[in-house]
């Protein structure tokens, strides 16, 4: 007897990448062989080590979850559904490192490896994670000649006002962030971005091994291993960055989580963000990182902002500010300026230039994923905001942080 | 900032939450730019003045006002420095103030504070700004009227490679006043393909510094990716050079090496299987690397 297991959906492996959102799945006989009733009662559990990731299932989309799930299959090949969520508060550590084994009593009819891929705090990673996200970083620089060009150039003077000093701030970061985290996938599927919390000391990730230290001018230097010291932007070999605070041990400027999510319930409130946090923490640095024109240049910049939006995604929880339908989920104004109200599709992704929009669009559309649907490659203003699906299960965008729970 | 927003829409009024913050990042204003506070005290209002430059227009000319005046701590003048940054992140709000705040950036750029001096002039050159540009290659040129010291000047020319600085980059690698100058004058010109052989020499130099080495390394394999694949393949064969450069081999080849010529080079990943087993910590890390991704 054999089943054919598909994780969100897909029979493809590189969609076999959970969050704590419910991914669909299917399972269906393939060979009924031995089975003596219409239907065969399978049971489904998740198997991993101690530190690898753990997942749970759920027969709908909503509800609560468990550790195994009974299902009965069709002799006819008929495919079930269920949900596999990854269990909160232990993702993976390595790709496939959890099973999905499907039972026929104590047989093992069927297996299959997954993930649960979470955004993490830099700080925290294990080598291998923190190495295999520098090498695909480093593959996507590709020397200055590779795709990061685009997100380069697509953060500098003229986008900004489509990026910064307006309600679409957030949004506008999610989905650069989320396009970037997919081209990274693209190279290495195990790759999730990490965050730097930066109201904490991240002693392991300002190391030689990682982002790098710095000298008293700025020059950041590198591990002969790490592929960062082949970092090239504008032409240019190298990172500058000159913290302006301990980065062993100290923190960067600006308030802290707790302060942040007290900035106010309303959106309108809580973009003030922008400002303090955000800009204090860009500003605690000379160097590439410490300018709108430059930021981008610096690969802390990305784990930087994924700080910023895991704040966000804090926040929406804490407050539950995932309906775009509802006021308090965002700051809409008519005068809001183009690309900064909830229908407004964003650039460069809508491929629009000229004014009001910037003169060019780098990059294309953004980058799909074989996990979710969502948000196309268009995305607009308002598909950022359900990014774990609660509101509109499709409107997932594939991404969670690892203190940021679905419920 | 989203009452800034609003008030440059003419909108809507904000939430008591968001006025509450407001009153509190104006007084934080009136906290920062009195002289007459504790040091530690502005310092730390400076983190809350933010919306209240965005907002009035008083309020930001009374930071700038701060951070131009010499008399000033210089502590609370580089705190100012910092928060006018971090309102300029709020590209539509803080444009009307731009052309003011570049202009006093360029006003203190000359300051006698030689921290302060770094930080404005590399807002400046980050923002490709003529005026710092030509004051620091002036600086380069006639040490005397050097503003800053010659690696920093050359880092900061890296901002815009059409600084024309190359020749006093060139002029520099010839006759470094010190190795910190000769490496950013070397990653200056990373950046002019026409350096290849410069780069070749350097990384093939063993009385190199390790730093310019690597850094050679690093410009070859964008300028002149096989070029370098070769450097690379023939540092590691070669028993006598140095583990940081073999190391820093090794990730090229693995990074960037094409699997179809590697995986055919019998010598060289017999070599690398010599030193997964008997090389240094470092030289074992790369080597597993190279294996995983090209070894069998």
């Amino acid at each position: 007897m054999t089943v054919d297991l598909q994780i969100n959906n897909s029979a493809s492996p590189r969609a076999r990448y959970l969050t704590w959102a419910p991914s669909p799945c299917r399972i269906r006989l393939t060979d009924p062989s031995g089975a003596s009733t219409p239907v065969v009662n399978v049971t489904l559990t998740g198997r991993s080590g101690a530190t690898a990731g753990s997942v749970v299932f759920r027969k709908t989309a909503t509800g609560s979850s468990s550790t195994s799930l009974s299902l009965q299959l069709p002799i006819d090949g008929a495919s079930v559904p269920f949900f596999v969520l990854g269990r909160f508060g232990q993702p993976s550590v390595s790709d496939g490192d959890v099973d999905i084994e499907v039972r026929d009593g104590t047989t093992v009819i069927g297996r299959l490896p997954a993930m649960v891929r979470i955004r993490k705090n830099a700080n925290t990673l294990t080598p291998a994670e923190r190495d295999r996200f520098l090498s695909a970083f480093a593959q996507l620089n590709d020397q200055g000649h590779g795709r990061f060009v685009d997100f380069r150039n697509m953060h500098t003077n003229a986008g900004s006002p489509q990026a910064h000093g307006a309600p679409g701030f957030l949004p506008w970061h999610r989905a650069y962030l989320l396009d970037l985290e997919r081209e990274l996938q693209a190279i290495d599927s195990s790759v999730a971005l990490p965050y730097w919390r930066f109201d904490q000391a991240a002693p392991n990730l300002f190391t030689p091994d990682f982002m790098g230290v710095s000298d008293q001018f700025g020059t950041v230097s590198f591990n002969a291993n790490n592929p960062l010291q082949f970092w090239v932007t504008d032409g240019v070999p190298g990172i500058n960055r000159r913290p302006f605070f301990d980065a062993a041990t100290d923190s960067a400027s600006g308030i802290t989580e707790a302060q942040t999510l007290a900035l106010g319930n309303r959106y309108a409130s809580f973009e003030d963000m922008e400002g303090n946090p955000h800009g204090f923490a860009h500003t605690s640095f000379g160097g590439f990182i410490s300018s709108i024109p430059t930021a981008a240049r610096d690969p802390l910049f990305f784990l930087l902002h994924a700080n910023v939006d895991r704040l966000w995604a804090k926040w929406q929880r804490r407050f539950d500010r995932f309906d775009s339908t509802v006021a308090a989920s965002f700051d809409s104004n008519p005068s809001n300026p183009i690309g900064h109200n909830l229908p407004d599709t964003m650039w460069p992704w809508n491929g629009i230039t000229g004014p009001p929009r910037p003169p060019t669009a780098p990059g294309g559309g953004l980058a799909n994923s074989p996990s979710v649907k969502a948000p196309g490659p268009q995305p607009r203003v308002q598909d950022c905001l359900d990014y774990q699906g609660r509101i509109d299960a499709a409107a997932q965008l594939g991404f969670d942080y690892d203190d940021v729970q679905l419920s | 900032m989203s009452k800034a927003r609003n008030k440059k829409r003419g909108k809507r009024a904000k939430p008591k939450r968001a006025s509450a913050v407001k009153m509190s990042s104006s007084a934080a204003v009136t906290v920062a730019t009195n002289a007459r506070k504790p040091v530690k005290e502005r310092i730390a209002a400076m983190a809350n003045v933010t919306q209240a430059v965005c907002e009035k227009d008083n309020k930001f000319q009374a930071l700038l006002k701060v951070l131009r005046n010499m008399n000033e701590p210089i502590r609370v003048r580089l705190a100012a420095l910092q928060a006018l940054q971090a309102a300029s992140f709020a590209v539509v709000q803080f444009e009307s103030r731009r052309a003011d705040y570049l202009a006093t950036l360029r006003a203190v750029a000359t300051d006698a504070d030689p921290e302060l001096r770094q930080r404005v002039l590399g807002l400046l050159a980050r923002e490709k700004d003529g005026f710092a540009q030509q004051r620091l290659l002036e600086g380069l040129q006639q040490p005397g009227k050097a503003l800053l010291p010659p690696e920093k000047a050359l880092q900061l020319l890296s901002y815009d490679i059409h600084a024309d600085a190359y020749p006093v980059a060139r002029m520099i690698v010839k006759s470094p006043p010190n190795e910190e100058a000769k490496r950013e004058a070397l990653r200056l010109l990373a950046a002019d393909a026409s350096s290849k052989p410069l780069f070749e020499r350097i990384l093939n130099d063993k009385e190199e510094t390790k730093e310019n080495r690597q850094l050679s390394a690093s410009a070859l394999q964008a300028i002149a990716p096989e070029a370098m694949q070769t450097h690379a393949r023939e540092l590691l064969l070669d028993p006598k050079e140095y583990d940081d450069i073999q190391a820093t081999s090794l990730t090229a080849l693995t990074q960037f090496g094409t699997a179809a010529k590697v995986e055919k080079d019998e010598e060289l990943l017999k070599r690398v299987a010599s030193l997964k087993s008997a090389g240094s910590n470092k030289l074992k890390r790369g080597a597993r690397r190279f294996l995983t991704k090209y070894g069998s």
